[in-house]
């Protein structure tokens, strides 16, 4: 366990002395959130959704989840890239340690990005609780999980081609991304598309989210539903990746 | 460490086929092999980045598909190409790597220090990692596994693009890890690299052990065992050649222009003769010198063609 920990403190180590992508990511989240959210929300109609903005900044930090998650994977493939993965496979941690490692580098990466933005939302629309706060960052968190190891689940594409993983990830994000709930509650969505979104991880993580902050619940999908869901799907993608790392992975460049 | 028929394939590709290895406690083995030979899957192998196909491994009595945590516990690796991160300074590298194989804290900064000192690393310690040259990037490699002082140390050929005199200082701490206890396979396809480290060598060819001994015995092994240089002040002529042959304890002879390479069984005796053999024919000669076969001689004898040959 402590070398779970050095290893993954050596990476956080890494991920901190870039701190200027943090305040890009919280710049880009205000800017987005100043313009086409007080925009959209002004769109919407007060009658159907009364609480649009919070709607879509619970959907924008998603989104930010999201990405973080899928920059864990990222990280994984350049590690392997770079050469640096042989390096660690040979360090005395097991295959799960190091991906264990890994995923409380993801951890750290979408708490940063993700708690600012947070604190500051709730209190601005006067929903900021400390419980409020502790249970939607869990909520985030086992969203994070999932999506880091659906992320490194797919890096075992990148050892055959970075250009074909690269493909599939721009793929897979949009599609995940808008057959979402993230900007549209799931109720108003047309019965072609409804089915769809149901598919997606971010769905049941954005209206998981949304419910443990008190947004009303007629308009999002049943929490309990959700919360299995999004525990699931983080179990069973990190459990993925273990296998994949322990059994594909080990084609990485010999030489 | 042990393996017993270890085969590893990529796709259609045969990297080793049926290799049977062995290495004895805190003995230098050298693997000698041109590129493609199989050495460094066979590293990545005892190292637990790549699995056998088939067959079975054992570093310290651990089988390393099986235990393969516990086999990282007691070896270390410098990769052949230096493993680093680009931004870090070559010291927090180097302490990251002890804090991962729990060295003491209190004696992390000496050690490091010390060992970047006899590497002559020091000097570039405040410099990142992406610039570093060639030659410092793989010494840092190679002080990792001197910091960490593992009961099995792997060096995959450890003084590529390292200067001579930092090739120097590489092979003696290599030694002196050695006379520590450490148990070591070093793989190289350097001839001089295998000559100064090895107890043992074993030479690889396409992914099976040809031969595995000291190197004495190795180059005992070769009929004919001392090579003969001879530089005359004209071109050898035929009948010098055919008198030579007809002296016997030459077992081949091989004139070029004004030269003559023999490999004879004895060389104390076939020299007196020879020199006599020129004298009455008007041949001078210029030079003579007298060696053992090289390595590269060996590697000849058992696969039929030159290690550097096949680089």
């Amino acid at each position: 366990m402590n070398r779970v920990l050095t290893l993954a403190k050596f990476n956080i180590g890494i991920l901190l002395s870039q701190r200027t992508w943090f305040f890009l990511s919280w710049a880009l989240f205000g800017m987005q959130l100043a313009v086409y959210g007080s925009l959209m929300s002004k769109l919407v109609s007060p009658v159907n959704v009364p609480d649009y903005f919070f709607f879509y900044a619970i959907g924008l930090m998603v989104i930010i989840v999201f990405d973080s998650g899928a920059d864990v994977g990222r990280h994984f493939v350049e590690h392997a890239h770079e050469g640096e993965l042989p390096y660690f496979l040979s360090l005395p941690i097991s295959r799960r340690g190091f991906l264990a490692s890994q995923a409380i580098y993801g951890i750290a990466n979408t708490m940063i990005k993700i708690l600012p933005p947070l604190v500051i939302v709730l209190y601005f629309v006067g929903r900021l609780t400390p419980q409020g706060v502790f249970f939607a960052a869990i909520a985030l968190f086992l969203l994070g999980l999932g999506i880091t190891g659906l992320m490194v689940s797919f890096s075992f594409i990148a050892f055959k081609s970075i250009d074909i993983y690269s493909a599939v990830i721009a793929g897979l994000s949009a599609l995940l991304v808008r057959f979402s709930t993230v900007f549209y509650p799931l109720i108003f969505l047309p019965n072609f598309y409804s089915p769809i979104s149901l598919l997606s991880p971010l769905t049941y993580g954005a209206d998981l989210t949304r419910w443990i902050l008190g947004f009303d619940s007629t308009k999002l999908l049943d929490p309990t539903v959700a919360a299995v869901v999004v525990t699931a799907i983080a179990v069973g993608t990190l459990s993925l990746s273990v296998r994949i790392v322990d059994n594909i992975i080990e084609g990485v460049k010999a030489s | 460490m042990e393996t017993l028929n270890l085969i590893k394939k990529y796709g259609k590709t045969d990297a080793l086929r049926g290799l049977d290895f062995k290495v004895d406690p805190g003995e230098i083995m050298v693997i000698l092999g041109p590129n493609g030979s199989g050495k460094t899957t066979l590293l990545m192998i005892l190292c637990t980045i790549l699995k056998p196909s088939s067959g079975t491994v054992k570093v310290m009595g651990l089988d390393v598909v099986e235990e393969g945590t516990r086999v990282r516990e007691v070896m270390g690796i410098a990769f052949q190409e230096a493993r680093g991160f680009w931004r870090h300074k070559p010291s927090s590298i180097l302490k990251f790597h002890a804090s991962m194989f729990d060295i003491e804290p209190s004696k992390r900064q000496d050690l490091i220090e010390q060992t970047m000192k006899d590497l002559e690393l020091w000097e570039s310690r405040d410099k990142m990692f992406m610039h570093l040259s060639g030659g410092q990037a793989k010494r840092l490699e190679t002080a990792k596994v001197l910091i960490q002082r593992p009961k099995l140390a792997i060096f995959d050929e450890p003084t590529s693009q390292v200067d001579l005199r930092g090739k120097r200082k590489i092979w003696d701490k290599i030694k002196e890890l050695r006379d520590q206890g450490s148990t070591i396979i070093v793989a190289t396809n350097e001839v001089r690299e295998a000559e100064y480290l090895a107890d043992r060598v074993t030479i690889l060819h396409s992914g099976q052990r040809v031969v595995c001994d000291t190197i004495p015995r190795l180059k005992d092994a070769i009929a004919g065992g001392d090579i003969v240089e001879v530089e005359f002040e004209d071109p050898v002529s035929n009948k010098l050649v055919e008198d030579l042959k007809s002296l016997g304890g030459g077992l081949s002879l091989s004139p070029q222009g004004n030269q003559l390479r023999a490999k004879v069984s004895r060389a104390e005796d076939w020299v007196p003769k020879m020199t006599s053999a020129s004298y009455n024919l008007g041949s001078k000669i210029s030079s003579i010198r007298i060696t053992e076969p090289s390595l590269d001689d060996v590697f000849l004898h058992f696969t039929g063609r030159g290690l550097e040959d096949q680089q």
